[in-house]
């Protein structure tokens, strides 16, 4: 999980950044290296100690950081993969809301020992959500934040996500067809 | 094939079963098609369909000998195979049951060729019933490549970075020539293959007193000049290794001719020859060389080759310095 959101990130300030700031980050961060390897293992909670300098380097806080990476993991052309595998989960935002709870079995299936974090959805009413996610790492939640405010987007969703707690965000739906959503094939497109 | 019926009748209209089966086929007890679930019909779309002969749509791949889905039924035991008779490349594995009024049930999977028909028929999440595991499928397959591809470029980043320690472990890095470890490995290597090579062991004469009155940085000038002199006078193929402080050792690969040796051993010497400019001083130095033939030596073990090469380098020097002297010799100990 650290591997992951290591590599997300490094990506994420490269390109959004450029690859200098992430040089310094890394240096301020006292890294052996400065390419994360996403198959990988490192310490754990290293994406969290990461992230603080990251913080620190940029002047801004960490949680932003995660939430502007998780956005960027689901827009970026680079990382289209991610939304495709997201998009798989549903027609409608509900519906790919529901799958989240599916989500670390999917993954397991590609990658046994890639522990994404359990995700638990609870539907309060047809437009209210409240999505529970446990993780070691301080970012995963933020992450899945602004992951959760992108795809929203994708499928022309409106709605209000916000973090409740430490392991817990809120998503009201405000208007579910508040825009056309992004075209979705299931066929892959041609590389 | 006709089961006993057991427990209730369930009747379901068309429309319950193309939501339950959206690939179903239903025939008439002539073979004649009488509905057929949407996602079927969108991969026949372009022939008419109601009415038309099972065996005019389908060509059966297995079971068998089967054409008509009166003799599929008859001989598939668990599934049957068909491909569409229109041309669409993925093809349908089934299952069927006649039912008691005669009629014909059949229903279709694309099985493992549901990518190629999601791509080819263009099909959608809706084409899908939510118990059929096809998203899964195709999120496996896609996800798969994605870790398949990450994988396969941490197989080319580990290489390059193992290349590079390789290179890096293999080289001295004043002189940007092979070090002392290389150049073992590459005689060894030589010794084993017995082709024959040829072998130039260079000592630099009055370098010391460059360190001595100009100073070390002086004299790794020196020793990077003598560095680029022999990359220049050499093959890509042969080996030049700095072994030890001014002592150089070219491996040349089935180089063996007299004449071709000596040349390249007083070229290199009448290049070191050249003073060269230091700043505002002239560093002066020359090499003597000992040159040795792998065939003379007659003897593939290295050490013993080494020793020889060492000899020729003696001989070079007490010949007066500046020299290059080939041995024709047996290695000592050679049989």
């Amino acid at each position: 999980m650290d591997a992951l959101m290591l590599r997300f990130l490094q990506g994420y300030v490269r390109e959004t950044f450029g690859a200098p700031v992430w040089q310094s980050v890394c240096r301020r961060a006292a890294l052996p290296v400065e390419t994360f390897e996403p198959m990988l293992r490192y310490p754990p909670g290293l994406a969290d100690d990461v992230a603080a300098h990251a913080a620190a380097v940029l002047g801004r806080p960490a949680d932003t950081i995660w939430e502007d990476m998780g956005t960027y993991l689901v827009t970026s052309p680079g990382h289209e993969g991610v939304r495709r595998l997201l998009r798989f989960g549903g027609v409608g935002f509900a519906d790919f809301l529901h799958s989240l709870e599916e989500l670390p079995g999917r993954a397991r299936l590609a990658m046994p020992d890639l522990d994404l974090p359990e995700i638990h959805l609870t539907e309060r009413a047809a437009d209210r959500f409240v999505l529970e996610c446990r993780s070691h790492l301080k970012g995963t939640l933020r992450v899945m934040s602004g992951m959760l405010t992108a795809m929203a987007d994708d499928f022309g969703t409106l709605c209000l996500i916000e973090p409740a707690g430490d392991d817990r965000i809120s998503i009201r739906v405000l208007d579910q067809d508040h825009a056309a959503a992004r075209p979705f094939d299931l066929a892959r497109p041609e590389e | 094939m006709v089961l006993a019926l057991q427990g209730p009748l369930v009747a379901l209209d068309s429309s319950v079963l193309a939501r339950f089966m959206p690939m179903h086929l239903l025939l008439d007890a002539g073979g004649r098609v009488q509905s057929a679930g949407p996602t079927l019909a969108r991969m026949l779309s372009g022939t008419p369909l109601m009415n038309a002969r099972f065996e005019d749509l389908f060509e059966v791949r297995s079971p068998g000998g089967a054409v008509t889905a009166d003799e599929v039924l008859a001989r598939a035991g668990h599934r049957f195979r068909l491909i569409a008779r229109n041309g669409v490349r993925a093809g349908l594995r089934g299952l069927g049951q006649r039912l008691p009024d005669g009629q014909m049930l059949l229903n279709f999977s694309f099985g493992i060729d549901l990518i190629a028909a999601v791509r080819d028929l263009g099909l959608t999440d809706g084409d899908f019933v939510a118990t059929d595991l096809a998203m899964e499928l195709l999120y496996l397959a896609e996800a798969n490549s994605a870790v398949t591809r990450e994988l396969r470029g941490l197989n080319l980043r580990l290489e390059g970075a193992r290349m590079a320690a390789e290179e890096e472990a293999l080289t001295d890095p004043l002189t940007g020539l092979r070090n002392r470890r290389a150049a073992d490995l590459v005689l060894e290597r030589l010794c084993l293959t017995q082709k024959p090579f040829g072998v130039l062991h260079m000592d630099l004469d009055f370098f010391k007193s460059v360190n001595d009155t100009l100073g070390h940085p002086a004299g790794d000038f020196v020793l990077e000049q003598v560095g680029r002199i022999l990359r220049e006078e050499l093959r890509a193929e042969d080996c030049a290794a700095r072994v030890g402080g001014d002592e150089f050792l070219v491996l040349l690969t089935s180089r063996i001719d007299p004449h071709v040796l000596q040349g390249i051993a007083d070229r290199i010497i009448q290049r070191i020859n050249q003073p060269m400019a230091f700043g505002d001083e002239q560093a002066r130095v020359s090499a003597s060389i000992g040159i040795i033939r792998s065939p003379d030596a007659q003897t593939d073990d290295p050490v013993k080759l080494m020793a020889l090469a060492d000899r020729a380098l003696y001989a070079a020097k007490d010949a007066g310095r500046g020299r290059a002297v080939l041995l024709v010799a047996r290695a000592p100990g050679a049989p």
